[in-house]
């Protein structure tokens, strides 16, 4: 620890903090432009230069890690000056366009401008035209920007699209796309978020309103399972409808990140819900005549637990079948790990430098989870592997130590075998196991390449004086040459035929040899395709024992939004039986928040309420949209299990042996701190449980797919038929494929298409997808409304029937 | 020494206003005032004042110029706000007074802009380029008002002067290849290692070697020394090249090739200097054949260096690099003559002869003879053993028989041998260090001075890792006589030790022998490293060219061509044993000249090697300076090494490089300290 003052304050830093780091922690304000706590220093604006006592000149405090005793001076004289100089000079030719630009209110350029007293504009030089960049969701105004590079940091830091440069130019400087003609990127709008004026801004919002006529409500994105922080930003609708609306979605951009899903598909709320009485005894009656309730993941803890009270009492079966794959495959994880929940978190995931992921389209299912992993492949020069049937580029792209491997579906078996034997102490395994690692060992010849010198022995011809007679004649003469010979030889090397079985790239093992050295801290990362596998109880079962014989910390990232509240509150049941009340699930009777069901419910983002998110936490949300209609809660109350006013009123009761803590929904915090931790409600207590090291079953040999294989996967922006609600997402569900995909189900680019699998069929419009490879399509479906949820119980892979639509 | 009108630098002000021609006093600074020699300069200007030549510069244009420069450079930068927008006002500003539309607020403005840019801007360029212009405005302030005064143009305006402006920076000034320093840390700090790499490669080829062995004459200038301790500029450089070898990035040039235009050089030697003449002409579309007289490629450090301190896995990635350009083909195994560089001559458009100094000296001993069985040259002993450690070429049987190696071992195994070497710089510590791991027994140095200058001559790591490596340092020492038995075998040395006398005027020391304190080694093998040669018996008797007093080849120093036209030379059989850089930074300038002289038949120098040499002997870094705007005491990032006992007895690379949390810490030490500087003729 060093210790130092700040302004006379004595502070303490941890080695390489730096000071503005420390004031930041300590309150103390120092002024700056640039400076975005979750990238590395960018050290463009100079603002925040400090002077140390002792020391001559400025010195940049963003970037100057903390040095014992020193005397950090934050203000003076001198520092406004210059500071003032700074924000003059940022005030050249900047366009006087607040009263019409998107920014005013909450512009750092105006905030700072204001606070060093710069009311003129006392330079200028000639301007030239620039112009204005239309990116989709996203308007660049290069006049506006004050290249603070604040964005390009975060795109590649943070996000790991790395889609946008600084064209340098000096006064010209802009920032522009990388590598392609326009913005082609994920859209998650970071950018937008970290630009401090209204240079980067969203398209939808511009001009709908000033930022201080707009209502903040502080909330969780009701999108997937990271429950990330939020704020919806609301106002009347219009002079003539004065019932609110959300106009954006804006983050605590310093120290989290938010999705595209999160940040544009906003408005996804039931409106003009009323409350009908007359449905509402219907309803009631459909209760009192059902034996099941159908529901989904994107409800509340708190609406959870009413529907296990009604449960309880009335001895519902409780069907929520994605829910309870994913509360199996813990409940199995427990069996062998002896922990009652996973451990591992974003932020542990930020921190390590080894990152394998199996089981899940990372890019789709969870971007909060990717951001995480580019920080282990990026900033902590981590490397990984990616295991997964559909190669994908975005992944790939995070960088070269991140190994992909494409193997086909229903191998995810051999992928955690693997993992144990390249991992797991030996000794600590059970021994049939290790047995049946080695079992699997085989001795390989391999063909290496190999650069060696080659001697080449050329006659050359050459005239060389006769010495005796002086006359010239030519002679042959032997020429040596060491020339570098590309050579095969074989060698033979240990070899595990697991890798055979995950059709693993040939340079697999040089590849992960060099990251492998460097590895400290390792994470493995299970998705969604795991839990409805064939396979799940021995997959949940191998990845408790990773987490017990290995130093990896193992997450399971819960496949929709609440799974994980929803897995630990309710007991779930198997089958619907006879007659079933849906809740946003198509049954005999339908409560839904869609706005098309029999009773109107409130959409998540007009519910107050907690989420228990991917990281274990349980998150705060609160209510950004009155909602006029009937609530959960009020069927509870008429049906005798609740005598609570509010549904909030439950949070306090959430079962604490499932690691839940009895703290009233108002006392939850709901904050970062300067510091970059997170103060969002609490975090579930993990509790050690009763284990068992057996019962693990060899890889089996299942049946490959025959037929036109696809995978159930949203893309990038859409999560379900709430985002496919929201305005600024309306686009369509494809099935998409690659070339060889198209050859194969004799499709064409555009062709409208059935698709057939089970007892559901759904009209797709079939794209190839250049970058893709491989014979597995991709089936999108999130716009398939309550219907959609029926789909989640099945494994992600199914064989299809597509037929071309006459 | 230099004759000025009018000069302000570094504190010393030298003002010859009102006195004529004869009479003015010289300012103590070698500014350029000769540009070349048919062209005198009128101005110069940089980062710590200007200097006049002449009565009749007009120092308003002077400055707004100098500022175009700066909007100019930060063309490719604008990376900070003082620099971006205050670069542009310095110059609108000067640039509106110079049109005669200047008012009195703008000299106001000026001083507030530059002030705010001293104190704030990201790099030393944006700080430094307000300091002449201050100077301008303080010691010509009359000329300045009056324009102002009298709406008038300054003379000189819209008229056609020459201004020539380079950037530059004290490390890369110190640099003998002059590599972009700051950019290839910048590079390394952005997580851009490619951008890193590319820097480097502009000026320096050699990434790898030059990232591990180079004796970083940069560190000396660096002015973060003047803060605290110099950054690790050295080992920052390998950070891109190991970056672009564990991606499989090949090949990341600094710029892309020119098509083959038919122009060929021969070059003879494949070391750095051969490799790097091949690289910049090949980039220029040259094609050259590269004519090596040992089996293998890379000269001197291929078999010099040992394989723990440049592993020659990475040195050939280097070689790749070169080779992997388009009419660049190697000829090993070759040993030019005389008769060969008479055809070369006819053959070629250019040859460049980069033969390097491989004749180890002798240590002057009576009883000092070739033939003695034990006595080995440096050079030689080191060819045989990193010939077979780095190429598994074996020791030729003579040699084994000569030098009493165990005939079964096609290696050198000194297995109970004790080995003595002379020396002091890098070669004998080369010599001790592999004898090391030769297996001898015991490995003695003997040195005439002291220890701080073995640490001089060498490196401070160099030296501490032998000792750690448990080689023995006899200081003050030198060998008198060879003992032989009488097969000619070398049984001992007897040695003398000596004393350093001050210098009662203050000069340096000198040695004095301490009567009757002789003393004998019995050992095997004595292996004289005190310096090398030239062996420049392949140059043409009727050539006739011109040697240095020490026997290389002579040269201007500035273009690398001999007295023979058309024939240069570049690295150690130019200037004698030296570095590596040097060698490379030799060879880049003359590859630069040839790709000009093979179309013309002219030996030129382009503005940015006038100026190159012009700054180099004025001095860029100033050890005095006092450093501002920076918070001492960060300490320097030190990489691992292998522990004595992991790297004694094997060739593993004894230097692990940084992690990248210590290469990116370290390049944030880095307070790019980049000039400029103008000349007007």
């Amino acid at each position: 620890m060093i210790k130092f003052y700040i302004d006379s304050k004595e502070v303490t830093a941890e080695r390489g903090e730096t000071i503005l780091q420390v004031a930041r922690r300590e309150g103390i304000y120092i002024p700056t432009m640039c400076y975005l706590p979750k990238v590395k220093p960018i050290e463009s604006c100079r603002l925040c230069v400090v002077e140390v006592e002792g020391v001559e000149g400025f010195v940049l405090s963003c970037q100057t890690p903390a040095t014992p005793d020193i005397r950090v001076i934050t203000n003076s004289k001198e520092l406004f000056a210059h500071r003032q100089n700074i924000m003059r000079l940022y005030d050249v030719n900047h366009p006087l366009e607040c009263g019409v630009c998107d920014k005013s209110g909450e512009c750092e350029l105006q905030n700072k401008t204001l606070e060093f007293m710069v009311d003129s504009q006392e330079f200028s030089a000639r301007d030239q035209k620039r112009d204005i960049k239309d990116w989709k969701y996203i308007q660049y105004d290069p006049s506006l920007c004050i290249l603070c590079e604040k964005c390009v940091h975060v795109c590649n830091e943070v996000i790991g699209d790395d889609a946008i440069e600084i064209e340098y130019g000096g006064y010209k400087s802009k920032i522009v796309p990388k590598d392609a003609p326009t913005l082609d990127c994920t859209f998650c709008g970071e950018c937008i978020a970290v630009c401090p004026v209204g240079a980067l801004i969203s398209k939808d919002f511009q001009y709908s309103a000033n930022a201080w006529e707009l209502k903040r409500i502080p909330a969780a994105c009701a999108h997937c399972s990271a429950a990330c922080h939020l704020y919806y930003e609301t106002k009347h609708t219009s002079i003539s409808d004065p019932s609110p609306k959300i106009y954006r979605v804006k983050n605590e951009y310093e120290f989290t990140n938010l999705c595209g899903a999160g940040r544009f598909g906003f408005d996804f709320e039931n409106r003009g819900a009323k409350r009908d009485e007359v449905e509402f005894e219907r309803a009631l009656e459909a209760f009192k005549r059902a034996d099941t309730i159908k529901f989904t993941s994107y409800i509340t803890n708190e609406e959870a637990l009413i529907l296990q009270r009604l449960k309880e009492k009335y001895g519902y079966r409780l069907v929520n079948e994605e829910a309870l794959a994913y509360k199996r495959f813990l409940e199995n994880f427990s069996k062998t790990s002896g922990k009652s929940l996973y451990r591992a978190d974003n932020r542990e995931i930020h921190e390590s430098n080894f990152v394998i992921s199996v089981g899940t389209a990372l890019k789709s299912d969870n971007p909060r989870v990717r951001f995480s992993f580019n920080n282990a492949i990026k900033m902590n020069k981590g490397g990984g592997i990616y295991f997964h049937p559909i190669k994908d580029p975005v992944i790939e792209s995070l960088g070269k130590s991140l190994v992909s491997v494409n193997h086909k579906p229903l191998k995810e078996e051999a992928a955690l075998y693997l993992v144990l034997d390249m991992f797991a102490s030996k000794e600590s395994l059970p021994k049939e196991l290790s047995q049946y690692l080695d079992s699997l060992r085989y001795e390989k010849e391999k063909i290496v390449e190999e650069t060696v010198k080659e001697k080449v022995t050329q006659k050359v011809k050459k005239k060389v004086k006769d010495e005796e007679t002086g006359e010239e004649k030519e002679v042959e003469v032997e020429e040596t040459k060491m020339v570098p010979k590309k050579v095969k030889k074989s060698i033979t090397v240990e070899h595990t035929r697991l890798l055979d079985m995950l059709d693993a790239p040939e340079d697999f093992t040089d590849r992960l040899e060099k990251i492998l050295s460097k590895r400290e801290k390792s994470v493995l990362i299970l998705g969604e395709d795991l839990y409805t596998h064939p396979r799940a109880e021995n997959l949940a079962r191998l990845a408790g024992l990773i987490d017990r014989h290995t130093d990896f910390e193992v997450m399971i990232i819960p496949p929709r939004t609440n799974s994980l509240g929803v897995a630990l509150i309710c007991d779930l049941d198997e089958e619907s039986g006879e007659f079933a009340v849906g809740y946003n699930r198509e049954a005999d009777y339908v409560l839904s928040a869609t706005g098309d069901g029999d009773l109107d419910m409130p959409a998540l983002n007009q519910q107050e309420g907690t989420i228990t998110n991917v990281d274990r936490r349980v998150v705060p949300t609160n209510v950004a949209l009155p909602y006029e209609g009937y609530v959960l809660n009020d069927i509870a109350r008429a049906l005798g299990v609740s005598e609570y006013e509010n549904t909030i009123d439950f949070t306090k009761d959430l079962p604490t042996e499932r690691g839940y803590r009895g703290i009233e929904f108002d006392d939850l915090e709901n904050y970062f701190t300067n510091a970059m931790e997170e103060k969002r409600g609490y975090l579930l207590e993990i509790k050690e449980v009763e284990s068992a090291q057996g019962d693990i079953e060899e890889i089996a040999e299942l049946p490959e797919f025959n037929g036109t294989v696809v995978y159930r996967c949203e893309p990038v922006l859409q999560f379900s038929p709430f985002t496919a609600k929201s305005h600024q997402l309306s686009f369509g569900g494809s099935l998409v494929g690659s070339a060889q995909f198209a050859l194969a189900a004799k499709l064409k680019d555009g062709d409208s298409v059935v698709v057939r699998f089970g007892n559901k069929e759904i009209e797709r419009l079939f794209r190839i997808d250049t970058e893709m490879k491989g014979t597995v399509g991709i089936l999108e479906c999130f716009d398939m409304g309550l219907s959609y949820f029926d789909i989640l119980s099945d494994y992600r892979y199914k064989v299809t029937k597509i037929t071309k639509k006459s | 020494m230099s004759k000025v009108y009018f000069s302000c630098w570094r504190g010393e002000i030298v003002d010859n206003r009102g006195k004529p021609k004869e009479e003015w006093a010289e300012s103590a600074f070698n500014f350029p005032e000769n540009y070349n020699i048919d062209v005198a300069s009128k101005a110069f200007i940089g980062w710590d004042g200007f200097a006049l030549f002449d009565e009749n510069v007009d120092v308003v244009r002077l400055a707004a110029e100098y500022a175009k420069q700066y909007q100019l450079y930060s063309e490719a930068c604008g990376r900070c706000a003082p620099g971006r927008w205050g670069g542009r006002i310095l110059y609108d500003l000067f640039d509106k007074i110079a049109r005669g539309e200047g008012e009195k607020s703008d000299l106001e403005h000026l001083k507030e802009v530059s002030k705010t840019m001293m104190e704030t801007s990201k790099c030393e360029i944006g700080k430094t380029v307000p300091k002449p212009l201050l100077d301008i405005m303080e010691h010509f302030s009359e000329e300045i008002e009056s324009l102002i005064r009298e709406k008038r143009a300054s003379k000189d305006y819209g008229k056609e002067v020459n201004y020539i402006a380079k950037v530059t920076a004290p490390c890369m000034d110190a640099c003998p290849a002059h590599v972009d320093i700051p950019a290839y840390i910048e590079g390394v700090r952005d997580l851009r290692f490619d951008d890193s790499l590319q820097a480097t490669r502009k000026t320096m080829p050699l990434a790898h070697t030059c990232g591990r062995v180079c004796p970083h004459p940069c560190e000396d200038a660096c002015r973060r020394a003047n803060l605290d301790e110099p950054i690790s500029i050295m080992e920052l450089k390998r950070i891109g090249a190991d970056f672009e070898d564990e991606h499989s990035l090949f090949w990341l040039h600094p710029k892309e090739q020119k098509p083959l235009n038919g122009k060929k050089v021969a070059i003879i030697g494949a070391g750095p200097a051969g490799l790097t003449g091949a690289y910049y002409l090949a980039l220029e579309g040259v094609a050259c054949d590269v004519y090596e007289e040992l089996p293998v490629l890379g000269g001197e450090v291929a078999v010099g260096v040992p394989e723990y301190r440049m592993p020659v896995e990475k040195y050939n990635k280097d070689i790749e690099a070169v080779s992997s350009l388009e009419g660049v083909r190697f000829i090993t195994g070759k040993r030019v003559n005389a008769e060969d560089m008479r055809r070369f001559e006819k053959e070629y458009d250019a040859i460049l002869v980069a033969t390097g100094t491989r004749i180890s000296k002798k240590v002057r001993a009576q009883n000092e003879r070739e033939e003695i069985r034990g006595y080995w040259p440096a050079i030689n002993f080191l060819d045989c053993i990193n010939l077979y450690v780095k190429y598994g070429i074996e020791v030729p049987k003579e040699i084994r028989e000569k030098q009493n190696l165990d005939l079964d071992k096609p290696y050198v195994d000194l297995s109970g041998k004790t080995l003595v070497c002379v020396g002091g710089g890098f070669t004998s510590m080369d010599v001790v260090r592999c004898a090391v791991r030769a297996n001898a027994e015991k490995v003695i140095m003997l040195y005439r001075r002291d220890e701080a200058t073995i640490i001089r001559n060498t490196t401070y790591e160099e030296y501490h890792e032998a000792v750690e490596e448990g080689v023995e340092f006899i200081f003050y020492s030198a060998v008198e006589e060879i003992i032989t038995d009488e097969k000619d075998n070398l049984k001992a040395l007897k040695v003398n030790r000596f004393e350093l006398i001050p210098d009662p005027d203050g000069g340096r020391p000198q040695l004095k022998k301490i009567e009757g304190a002789d003393f004998i080694i019995e050992c095997d093998y004595l292996v004289p490293a005190v310096s090398q040669s030239a062996d420049l018996s392949h140059l043409p008797e009727e050539w006739e060219i011109e040697m240095t007093s020490w026997g290389t080849i002579k040269t201007d120093g500035k273009t690398y061509m001999s007295s023979r036209k058309g024939v240069f030379a570049a690295g150690d059989c130019e200037y004698g044993p030296m570095t590596i850089v040097n060698a490379v930074g030799q060879a880049k300038r003359a590859a630069s000249v040839i790709s000009r002289y093979v179309h013309s038949g002219e030996v030129t120098l382009t503005d940015e090697e006038i100026m190159e040499d012009h700054l180099r002997s004025l001095k860029v870094y100033d050890k005095k300076e006092k450093i501002t705007g920076w918070l001492p005491g960060l300490p320097r990032a030190v990489s691992e090494k292998l522990t004595v006992e992991e790297r004694k007895d094997n060739n593993k690379e004894v230097n692990l490089g940084f992690t990248q949390e210590e290469a990116i810490a370290e390049a944030e030490r880095c307070m790019r300290c980049y000039y400029i500087a103008m000349v007007a003729i």
